[in-house]
């Protein structure tokens, strides 16, 4: 038996637009997602903004009822039988929010010690413990107010271990977080994954997937594109190449140019301080590389480089170019 | 009461879930300078205003028991019922409403806790509105009847409990209640005869104002204040536990429809 699995899972948001005159729109979040997670996995969700991953992990959680299809975790309905599945389960949004930042971190573990209805036995030990093994033990009778970005984000971790969970739901948790606290958090996680627990991690970080997940499915538009080792998803690429090169202003008959090159599969721009970063994915990187002067003919190119694809290739070409999705997220 | 082992592990867990809950309102409360206001400044406001107004030559001297106790009623309310809103808006915007919510404790009983530590602090409000009218315009209760009082003052509490704890899931499931809890406020204050009688108001008023639990309890405990009846106490009781009690049956499907609207809505994690 799986330990997370979804079937057909569909969500829609119902919701209202306009201010005078108020129409009724239904977003779609989710549409008929299938995925089973085994116990002990380590699994990420990759995904643009607004393509599902925090509505899956809501539904995973008990926050949301789905529209259609099932949620089942460690064999309970995520539905039917949230009660007991929330003693069996922990999560840990990304952000700031979800502590009570007046009062110190012992505080906020101890008054959810007691929601999650941990025996005052067990929490006295198990609190220290994790304030110890996330590295906030000595700051714990501070002020949350006080604490640093990634020693919140710990804090929400220990938050989230506090009833020894059989999965963790992890949406996010190196957003917003320095290099340093994130690769803090990173090897934290690969630990617990490590001593046992199922972890469901969501993350728009490629590296971060292609370094700690055993298994990685990407989402667009509520709909799972692909799934599989980081090394299977890179495979979406293998007979590609990447060119990339700055250039500052790139106009869009340009760049439309670059994509009716013989060999382009998806050209995307990302911005890079003033200027503009190019990444073509082709066939054939000579060829193309080749072509660019006829193409941008005038334009100063810089950091010409051709490359072997990564996952965040495999993930561009599987978003496609433009990221950008319409779907609700809440 | 005579529970078997697993279920008394099981209540003993919910109270404590809901002891937590209480201690960490009184918490933020003492660190909170807006709980000051409400407890202490503005109930102070009220009283000063009301007894100066209740003291001037030709104001009825036995009005002025609504000098005395009407700041404090004010205060309590104010505190009992609008932190239990304000509590659920806060959590909002600290973004623990989702947190606390995907708990195995189920919601009621994290109110509860709040709500009772808002009832704790509302009764303060009496302290500085006693004394104000005690050191600031020598006014005293004329012919109190203790037992009468503090059981008047049980119901009333009673009352507020009710009320409170059946509104606050409203501010969980909807942000636009949240607008809707001054006006209703200061409709209490007027309505259940705080700070005047309810003889005062129009036939209309009165009869909206019968079906408002605090109104029956709030009559109970001025007249235990004052000799002259005549004075029904059991029937004043009687009916705002009635209705108190009614109130609190609402709350049970309201809490159910709460659960499960929120979980459709995800209107929990916006702000």
């Amino acid at each position: 038996m799986p330990a997370i699995e979804a079937r057909r899972l569909r969500k829609t948001y119902r919701t209202t637009r306009g201010v005078f005159r108020r129409e009724r729109v239904e977003q779609v979040a989710l549409r008929g997602v299938d995925l089973a997670i085994e116990r002990g996995e380590l699994f990420g969700l990759l995904g643009p903004n607004g393509a599902g991953k925090t509505t899956m992990v809501k539904i995973f959680t008990t926050l949301l009822l789905p529209t259609s299809g099932a949620a089942v975790v460690l064999g309970l309905d995520a539905v039917r039988d949230q009660w007991a599945l929330r003693r069996r389960i922990g999560f840990v949004f990304g952000g700031e929010r979800g502590l009570y930042w007046r009062l110190s971190g012992l505080d906020n573990l101890r008054y959810f010690a007691d929601l999650y209805r941990i025996p005052p036995e067990v929490s006295r030990r198990r609190i220290p413990e994790l304030l110890e093994r996330l590295g906030l033990a000595g700051r714990e009778r501070d002020r949350v107010e006080l604490y640093s970005r990634g020693m919140k984000q710990r804090l929400h971790l220990a938050r989230g271990l506090l009833n020894d969970p059989e999965v963790l739901f992890l949406d996010e948790p190196t957003i917003g977080l320095d290099p340093v606290g994130a690769r803090e958090l990173r090897v934290i996680v690969r630990e617990l994954a490590d001593a046992g627990k199922t972890i469901f991690l969501t993350t728009h970080y490629m590296f971060e997937a292609d370094a700690i997940c055993d298994r990685i499915a990407v989402i667009k538009g509520g709909e799972i594109v692909a799934e599989g080792t980081p090394s299977s998803i890179k495979t979406v690429v293998q007979d590609q190449g990447v060119v990339e090169f700055e250039v500052v202003g790139m106009p869009a008959d340009r760049l439309a140019g670059l994509r009716t090159l013989p060999g382009v599969t998806s050209v995307a721009v990302a911005d890079h301080e003033l200027a503009q970063v190019v990444t073509i994915h082709c066939a054939r990187p000579a060829d193309v590389m080749t072509q660019l002067g006829l193409v941008l003919d005038g334009m100063t190119m810089e950091k010409v480089s051709s490359r072997e694809p990564t996952l965040e290739d495999a993930y561009v070409q599987l978003i496609g170019d433009s990221p950008a999705n319409s779907e609700a997220s809440p | 009461m005579n529970l078997l082992g697993p279920q008394r592990l099981v209540v003993r867990s919910l109270v404590r879930a809901a002891f937590s809950a209480f201690v960490l309102s009184v918490r933020l409360r003492v660190i909170s300078p807006w709980s000051y206001l409400n407890w202490l400044v503005f109930p102070l406001l009220f009283a000063i205003v009301g007894l100066y107004v209740l003291s001037l030559p030709g104001a009825g001297s036995s009005h002025l028991v609504y000098g005395v106790l009407g700041g404090g009623l004010i205060g309590y309310w104010s505190v009992a019922y609008i932190d239990a809103g304000n509590g659920i808006q806060d959590e909002r915007w600290n973004g623990t409403l989702e947190q606390i919510f995907a708990t195995p404790t189920p919601l009621w009983v994290i109110l509860l806790g709040k709500v009772c530590g808002g009832l704790l602090f509302g009764l303060f409000a009496f302290v500085p509105t006693a004394a104000a009218a005690f050191f600031g315009f020598h006014a005293v209760l004329p012919a109190l009847d203790p037992w009468r009082f503090v059981i008047s003052l049980g119901v009333l509490t009673l009352s507020f409990f009710c009320i409170a704890i059946t509104m606050a899931p409203l501010f969980a499931l909807w942000r636009w209640a949240f607008s809707m809890i001054n006006g209703f406020e200061l409709g209490v204050y007027i309505l259940c005869g705080f700070m005047f009688p309810v003889a005062v108001l129009a036939p209309w008023a009165q009869g909206v104002a019968g079906f408002l639990a605090p109104t029956w309890a709030v009559k109970a405990l001025y007249a235990a204040t004052v000799a002259q009846g005549p004075h029904d106490f059991a029937a004043w009781w009687a009916v705002t536990s009635g209705l108190s009690l009614a109130y609190l049956a609402g709350a049970y499907f309201l809490y159910a429809l709460v659960e499960r609207e929120a979980r459709v809505s995800g209107e929990l994690a916006l702000v």
